[in-house]
């Protein structure tokens, strides 16, 4: 144990001898802290501006005035997303993909305003994000400090002498190994305070406590693949060239090889296209907005029946109602059916760039980490979903009210005069059936069983470094 | 100088080095690969535009037929705009993933609509295209320093140094041939995938000479950069790997530092309506309407359309051409804000373009999105184009609406498409 100790003591000692380590080292925890910070001043900015979006559109809807309910169901409503506690890590699609949605009758908007839509557009290859830094940035640091940990040895003829000396292989290894985690764990400390910060805030421990394990794992994969090559290389040059191709292959190329084969393998038609077919269906559903539309012919027949009434004059309910309630429903089964499907498929195109992760540990700790963060495209669906949810309940509250709060004969007659217009309104006290908004991510076991095949890549990689370093150990030359 | 034979010489001796040649090859592959990828987008991206187009018309016939007035026949009938990918879109995608290419609009208040995106997957935008440019501007850097950092000191140990320098004839030009044979080698290696994806869309000989130039200038500008901080009066102790590090340092710099540090700086700097505030404000001053006299939509709608002043008298509550000029005064109500939206990500992408000078890499591929028009400049003048072929649809409708005329199938023959005639008013007034 204690030459283990001693070889990680002395590599740290080398490092603060050739400065060039030292400078890596604190290059690269000074950038993450300032992006860790600069992050988490942003996104907690945007998290009040959301919350205060929020609560604006909720007091406005309730402080119209007097209207005809469906008025209100046209009026709409804007519902924001709040972003999830440890976003100040790992922003994920968020500046992707919009942040709010209009909802209103009959229609299913798409989220708009994304954040990159209004960038300077620099920031498409790389960010400010600490996860960026830590997965794409922090294997360079590891690299450029650790390179020549072993070949560095050979060359001064060092490793021979420890050799002699009864150190085994096994123990220079170790020490070795520990050294580089060393200033991989420096470089993670300033997430890992974030990550407990994040947990101040709102996220379960047992989220935070596997999203550090994960970025562990992570630093430990590329301590384990550094020392190996420089292991198995006879010069530094080599061992250095080696793994800089290594670190281009795995953090730069692969994730977006993965993103490119995605988009060609499994090409989406898009929104547009979908909603031709949507639009189809709907056409057969009729339009909720004429109640004499043949389309409605059963219910209304339905509806005499149960009332034991001739005409929709007599019904004691209002008969526009009563079709906007029901129309409304039909629709929106259509319009679900359709964004299930689309969500499906941005859900398998994403899935076939994350597959990825088994050719790369950055993939797979960057699928990690956006789904456990709840920054991924299934948060994101569950923000579309919850969305929906809300504004089918207003929709059909409102058309209640329609059907029940307003007489049949004024509403028909609702055209005729500014005098009969005004009747055919119902009291603003009806605008409080919307209820409240506020989106949180999935619960935390849910998003540690989503992200679960990823942790596995991880693992996997973690034992690839594994069955390495001891083929490294092996065939370690002098 | 240098002179051929010398060039011939290296490239001989090039082709004997496993090492490089195998790089040689993985370039040749990503390039192949990057260009694969991006013609295949395009090619799905055109033929979207075209089914979409088919299915459009259709189905706006569809709707019109069922219509017996000019109002109804403008509220049920769809749009389509897109704006195409240019030939040379595969080699630079650009921001085409984030901004939109494609909206249906009908003759609502624009600001109601223009903002719905039909985005890309955001999880694949965020993991980002590997297109041809994202290959010249990132990573052509790191080939050029993986293949020339280590020059001399290559030679050194591989123990032929002495004897190179004896017969080389001056040591400089020695060297120079030697990174220049490989930078070129490098070149021809990305650019023959290149040049085939260009004969397979037929981009146009200027467009295909500017993106050779954007290239040929990047590998230029690293192959100095590597020779100069690889030079051995700078750096004769430097090992290969302190020389390459360094480079790397040069690399981290222009590639990711620059940009990201004046990213947060222009994000502070500019300052943008929130553009949830712009539909609000529309959304408010449409709902608005049915509940003020009408008078007062009238008021604001004949400030900008004076030509209708004597045909706004009503017979009922609600009539189209009351209802549309409340939508057109949304629109002008929200215009400020709007405008100042679009000012602020033009201004930013203005700021941009100077941050970009002292970044190569960015500017590499600022350029070739420009050349390719998949900027954020040509996204603008996408959405321009639509909002003026929307108010087209205005021109066109106001006067069946106002002047009350016997409703015909006939007159709505002569309504605007987009892309006709349209796209030359544009470019004239550019």
């Amino acid at each position: 144990m204690s030459v283990i100790k001693q070889i990680m003591w002395d590599e740290w000692r080398y490092w603060q001898r050739t400065r060039l380590a030292i400078t890596v080292i604190i290059t690269g925890v000074v950038l993450i802290v300032a992006s860790v910070i600069v992050n988490a001043i942003g996104i907690q900015h945007a998290k009040h501006e959301r919350e205060h979006l929020q609560h604006a559109a909720e007091s406005r809807f309730a402080e119209q005035p007097d209207r005809h309910p469906h008025r209100m169901v046209h009026y709409g409503h804007y519902v924001f997303r709040t972003p999830s506690p440890l976003s100040i890590i790992e922003p994920g699609v968020d500046s992707f993909t919009g942040t709010s949605i209009f909802l209103e009758g009959h229609r299913q908007n798409t989220a708009m305003f994304a954040d990159q839509r209004q960038s300077s557009g620099l920031t498409r290859f790389s960010s400010l994000a600490p996860s960026f830094l830590v997965q794409v940035l922090a294997p360079l640091f590891i690299v450029l400090v650790g390179y020549a940990s072993i070949t560095r040895e050979k060359e001064a003829g060092t490793l021979n002498i420890m050799m002699t000396q009864g150190v085994s292989k096994r123990h220079v290894l170790t020490g070795k190994l520990f050294a580089l985690l060393g200033a991989g764990l420096l470089l993670l400390l300033p997430m890992i305070l974030a990550s407990l910060w994040a947990s101040f805030r709102g996220e379960s421990s047992l989220v935070t406590g596997s999203y550090i394990v994960g970025y562990l794992l992570y630093i430990l994969v590329w301590s384990g693949v550094v020392l190996g090559v420089s292991a198995l290389s006879h010069k530094s040059s080599a061992s250095f060239a080696g793994l800089i191709g290594l670190w281009v292959v795995l953090c730069i190329l692969v994730p977006r090889i993965g993103s490119s084969t995605a988009a060609a393998l499994e090409p989406s038609p898009g929104k547009l296209e979908a909603d031709f077919a949507v639009l189809e269906e709907l056409r057969k559903l009729g339009d909720g907005h004429n109640a004499s539309d043949p389309a409605f012919e059963q219910l209304k027949s339905n509806l005499l029946a149960q009332y034991g009434v001739e005409t929709v004059e007599e019904l004691p309910i209002n008969f526009r109602g009563t079709v906007a309630q029901y129309s409304e429903k039909k629709l929106t089964d259509v319009l679900n059916d359709f964004a299930e499907i689309r969500m499906q498929e941005e859900l398998s195109q994403a899935q076939i760039a994350r597959h990825f992760g088994w050719l790369s540990p950055a993939v797979a700790i960057r699928s990690f980490s956006m789904i456990v963060a709840g920054t991924s495209l299934e948060t994101h669906h569950r923000f579309l979903r919850e969305a929906e949810t809300l504004r089918f309940e207003f929709v059909q509250s409102l058309n209640k009210v329609h059907q029940d709060k307003l007489d049949y004969q004024v509403d028909m007659n609702r055209s005729k005069s500014a005098e009969t217009s005004k009747a055919a309104r119902v009291d603003a006290s009806n605008w409080s059936v919307l209820s409240s908004f506020s989106f949180v991510p999935e619960a935390g076991g849910v998003r540690l069983v989503q992200g679960g095949t990823y942790g596995v890549q991880l693992l996997f990689w973690f034992g690839v470094v594994v069955l390495f370093l001891n083929l490294a150990m092996r065939r370690m030359s002098e | 100088m240098i002179s051929f034979s010398d060039l011939k010489r290296e490239a001989a001796f090039l082709s004997k080095q496993r090492y490089v040649v195998f790089f040689l090859l993985v370039a040749l592959a990503l390039s192949i690969f990057s260009v694969w990828s991006g013609v295949a987008e395009t090619r799905a991206q055109i033929d979207t535009i075209e089914r979409l187009l088919e299915k459009d018309a259709i189905d706006r016939e569809d709707a019109l037929s069922k219509q017996s007035d000019y109002g109804s026949a403008a509220y049920y009938s769809f749009h389509l705009t897109y704006s195409e990918p240019s030939p040379m879109a595969f080699a630079a995608m650009g921001q085409r993933d984030i901004y939109p290419w494609k909206h249906r609009v009908r003759m609502l208040a624009i600001e109601g609509q223009i903002y719905e995106t039909d985005a890309d997957n955001p999880e694949l935008s965020f993991l980002g295209r590997f297109d041809f440019a994202f290959l010249i501007s990132v990573l052509l850097p790191l080939f050029v320093i993986l293949l020339l950092h280590d020059l001399r000191s290559s030679e050194r140990e591989a123990g032929r140094f002495d004897l190179l320098i004896v017969t080389a004839k001056e040591e400089k030009q020695l060297w120079l041939s030697r990174a220049l044979t490989m930078s070129l080698a490098l070149a021809l290696v990305l650019l023959i995938p290149f040049l085939i994806g260009v004969l397979v869309t037929g981009a146009s000989a200027t467009e295909i000479g500017l993106m050779l130039l954007v290239v040929l200038g990047h590998l230029g500008l690293w192959t100095i950069i590597t020779l100069f901080i690889g030079n051995p009066k700078r750096s004769s102790s430097q090992s290969s790997a302190r020389i390459a590090s360094r480079l790397l340092a040069v690399w981290l710099l222009f590639t990711v530092l620059i940009p990201v540090g004046s990213d947060t700086v222009i994000n502070e700097l500019v300052e943008s309506p929130s553009g949830g505030e712009i539909v609000l404000t529309q959304r408010e001053a449409v709902n608005d309407a049915w509940d003020v006299p009408f008078s007062e939509t009238w008021r604001a709608f004949l400030a900008t359309h004076p030509e209708w002043e004597s045909k706004t008298s009503m017979n009922s509550q609600f009539e189209w051409k009351w209802y549309y000029a409340f939508q057109q005064v949304g629109d002008q109500k929200a215009a400020e804000l709007s405008h100042g939206y679009r000012e602020a990500t033009q201004q930013k992408d203005t700021v941009a373009s100077i941050v970009a000078l002292f970044s190569p890499p960015m500017l590499t591929q600022r350029l070739m999105s420009s050349i390719a028009g998949t900027n954020i400049s040509s996204s603008l003048a996408y959405e321009q184009r639509v909002r003026d072929y929307h108010a087209s649809l205005r021109s066109f409708y106001y006067p069946l609406l106002f002047n009350d005329g016997e409703f015909s199938h006939q007159a709505l023959s002569g309504m605007p498409i987009f892309g006709e005639s349209q796209a030359n008013e544009a470019e004239s007034s550019d």
